[in-house]
């Protein structure tokens, strides 16, 4: 119980000496916890019982599985929790925050407290109810030691609050719920649910419902199939038609579920900016049912991300994160947002990032028209694979028809040069300021901006095919985000230039300027004799428009300045 | 294909980031090349691949009668890709591969379809470690793995001599703990 915590505070202050450490107690997970495993053991018993008492299941293993699923599941977490309780110590000291758990395997863990980098705190219906939360100290070991984060599973409310004070040391913070939220950055208008409900996981989330629904009516010696046939008429309605019925009510069925979702999980939702005694973070607050609570040390900020789906770019829809280091990008900690208009996510980014213009608003530089030759070409061969692989079929079997291939064809084709100009467009880099900013992808347009203080690491690509069009890719590793950025087929003069920009000093040491008249005469790839070139290799070199010197200076690239 | 930019605008052919065109600055490869018996170690490694392809494809030639009639032409095709890949890329690896290491940087060029320039700071790296397989043992040779904080930033070094990574990730380590700053 919290009473139980606060002594060691007292003890912490008494001790704060020379070795103050050694003599911290370690403190118990909040005893409630075992009432909130008590409660969810029983009320996982009760599908069984009211199975077997009210619905005369017969108690063997074939018929009463699924509810013995969730008994025996009740069972497991119960034991689990209480042991975890029984066997978890926990203390703070100044120096490191320690856990010593497990009840097979001893583990002790602990995390040095300048390295802790976000404390989150959240909590499930039955942990809220009994006051409990989740604390979850991150240390960017998810990222680079693929650790999970230290957590604490679970402690009372006030304790999570005291230990996010002691530990990030966010003042502005008395109690959840109470107090000012700081410098309110966005909130959530419900409006946006259109931007959430309808995707692919709609289909995912009611396939999901229904086939538990099914599951769990079949024990209880229900056959959905003779409700679906009180209701419609499957042999008079024609399967086509059916089908179509079913579509519609499963996409329904998932969009209602994904509506309930978004509105529980982001109920209230507020991002905005608090002041804590080493500099400020970042915080969103949600959640209806389950609460969460994420804070983001602003001094781990390295810049940020919006995402633009192709399928509902129209809409004007975006996903907005930030790039810090040592939040796992696999949970929900860098999204800043909700899905939403891209309109209210630029100007919440640049007053994330403090910068009016925001970086990710800047003009792009365009990349070169070999960019959107690779990616012609690449449309062209997916097409011609797909098209020969229908031909080889209508060839062979009986199903497929002699002219299938080029209907087939017909569609796929454009409809991959289509997308292929729609990659090329989203191509695109610039350097502001302290920034790098790059922008690709197809299904999703990401435009990244990163700190150049951030990058840790620049290589140069080039395939042979990017080569024959003049194309590199630069890629920046990076402890921030996804680990890695990239600008995808730049002409590789500009490549060049980005890559020694985007980490000041690094490549310097093995750059050098070419002479000027060497490069015609060094040109060794045999293929570029042979290859059919649309511009022959020798004539770029004398062709008046592209006389030695001009392509590098006349690049449409003009941000990129070498540092050299 | 139709050209729609203007002149001016249209890249150079043909430019590697060693050659971008004239008046530019370029890139220099690294100063040291790789050990020659690392063409041995490629070949091998690339043997082994190719075996294994073909062996799953041969197994299903062997218990599965149904497809045989057209599993016949995918071996063959594997075998003999396979073959141009054991017999070729070697060698053209170690034209490629090339690495260096200064006070301030680990700087190497590898691969040989997709060709990568790869430099990390010293000061950004978070741990050397040398890495040695069967057949890298048995020819005395050694992969040097120098890791940053970020998850896709690894610069791996294959086919040194075992000694010559052994030093160098001793170097590294060294250089690396006299850097001030928490790599990220």
């Amino acid at each position: 119980m919290t009473s139980a915590a606060l002594p060691a505070d007292d003890t912490r202050d008494a001790g704060t000496g020379a070795d103050g450490s050694a003599e911290q107690p370690w403190l118990r997970l909040d005893r409630r916890m075992i009432a909130v495993d008590l409660v969810q053991l029983v009320l996982a018993q009760i599908p069984t019982i009211v199975a077997v008492q009210v619905f005369d299941v017969p108690l063997t293993p074939g018929e009463i599985w699924p509810v013995a699923v969730i008994a025996v599941f009740g069972v497991v977490s119960t034991v689990n929790g209480i042991a975890r309780w029984i066997k978890t110590r926990y203390r703070v000291t100044d120096e490191y925050v320690e856990r010593r758990t497990g009840f097979l395997v001893r583990k002790y863990r602990r995390v040095r407290r300048d390295r802790i980098r976000s404390v989150d705190s959240q909590a499930t219906l039955k942990l809220r109810i009994a006051g409990l939360r989740v604390v979850t100290f991150g240390a960017g070991q998810e990222n680079t030691a693929r650790e999970k984060a230290l957590a604490l599973n679970a402690v009372s409310r006030e304790t999570a609050e005291r230990l996010r004070r002691e530990l990030i040391g966010d003042d502005s913070a008395t109690a959840e719920g109470d107090e000012p939220d700081g410098d309110v950055l966005a909130r959530v208008r419900y409006g946006w649910i259109v931007y959430n409900i309808f995707n692919v996981w709609a289909y995912v989330a009611a396939v999901s419902l229904l086939f538990s629904a099914y599951m769990f009516v079949t024990t209880f010696g229900i056959d959905p199939w003779e409700l679906i046939d009180r209701v419609v008429d499957r042999e008079a309605m024609g399967w086509p038609a059916f089908t179509l019925l079913v579509l519609a009510v499963t996409g329904a069925i998932g969009v209602a579920g994904l509506a309930v979702t978004f509105v529980t999980g982001f109920w209230d939702f507020t991002l905005s900016r608090v002041a804590t005694d080493g500099g400020t973070a970042l915080r969103t607050r949600q959640g209806l049912l389950r609460t969460r609570e994420i804070n983001r040390d602003d001094a781990r900020l390295r810049g940020a991300q919006i995402r633009e789906p192709l399928l509902w770019r129209w809409m004007g829809m975006a996903e907005t994160s930030v790039l810090t280091t040592g939040l796992s990008i696999w949970s929900e900690a860098p999204v800043i947002l909700p899905r939403g208009p891209v309109r209210v996510a630029r100007p919440v980014v640049a007053r994330v990032l403090g910068r009016t213009p925001s970086p990710l608003d800047t003009d792009l530089a365009r990349h070169p028209g070999g960019a959107l030759r690779r990616r012609l070409l690449w449309g062209t061969v997916f097409a011609a694979v797909v098209t020969g692989g229908v031909a080889w079929a209508g060839a062979t079997t009986a199903e497929v028809g002699p002219d299938a291939w080029w209907i087939t064809g017909a569609v796929v084709w454009p409809l991959g040069l289509l997308l292929a100009v729609a990659a090329y467009r989203s191509l695109g880099h610039a350097l502001v300021d302290e920034y790098l900013v790059v922008r690709s992808g197809l299904v999703a347009r990401a435009t990244s901006a990163l700190q150049r203080r951030a990058v840790s690491g620049v290589s140069v690509r080039q395939s042979i095919l990017q080569r024959r069009l003049g194309l590199a890719t630069v890629a920046v590793s990076t402890a921030a985000g996804e680990g890695g950025y990239e600008a995808p087929d730049m002409a590789t003069p500009d490549a060049l230039a980005f890559a020694t920009a985007s980490s000041p000093g690094l490549l310097t040491p093995f750059l050098v300027p070419t002479p000027a008249p060497s490069s015609p005469t060094t040109e060794p790839t045999p293929a570029a004799e042979a290859a059919p070139a649309v511009e022959p290799g020798p004539a770029a070199d004398t062709s008046p428009a592209t006389s030695p010197a001009t392509p590098p200076a006349a690049g449409p690239t003009p941000p990129t300045a070498p540092d050299a | 294909m139709a050209e729609v930019q203007d002149a001016a605008a249209r890249p150079r052919r043909y430019a590697s980031p060693e050659d971008p065109g004239a008046g530019a600055v370029r890139l220099r490869p690294p100063a040291n090349r790789v050990e020659r018996r690392a063409i041995g170690w490629w070949a091998l490694r690339a043997g082994v691949q190719v075996a294994v392809a073909a062996g799953l494809l041969g197994a299903l030639y062997a218990f599965v009668e149904p497809a045989r009639p057209w599993l016949g032409a995918p071996i063959t095709a594997v075998l003999a890709a396979g073959a141009a890949y054991t017999a070729v890329t070697p060698w053209v690896r170690y034209s490629v591969h090339r690495w260096e290491t200064t006070d301030e940087a680990v700087y190497s060029r590898t691969g040989w379809w997709v060709r990568e320039w790869r430099a990390a700071p010293i000061s950004r790296i978070q741990t050397v470690d040398t890495l040695r397989g069967p057949f890298a043992q048995m020819l005395g040779l050694a992969t040097l793995v120098v890791t940053t904080a970020s998850a896709r930033g690894a610069v791996r070094i294959g086919g040194l001599d075992a000694a010559v990574a052994e030093t160098e990730a001793k170097r590294l380590t060294r250089i690396t703990q006299q850097t001030p700053g928490d790599q990220t």
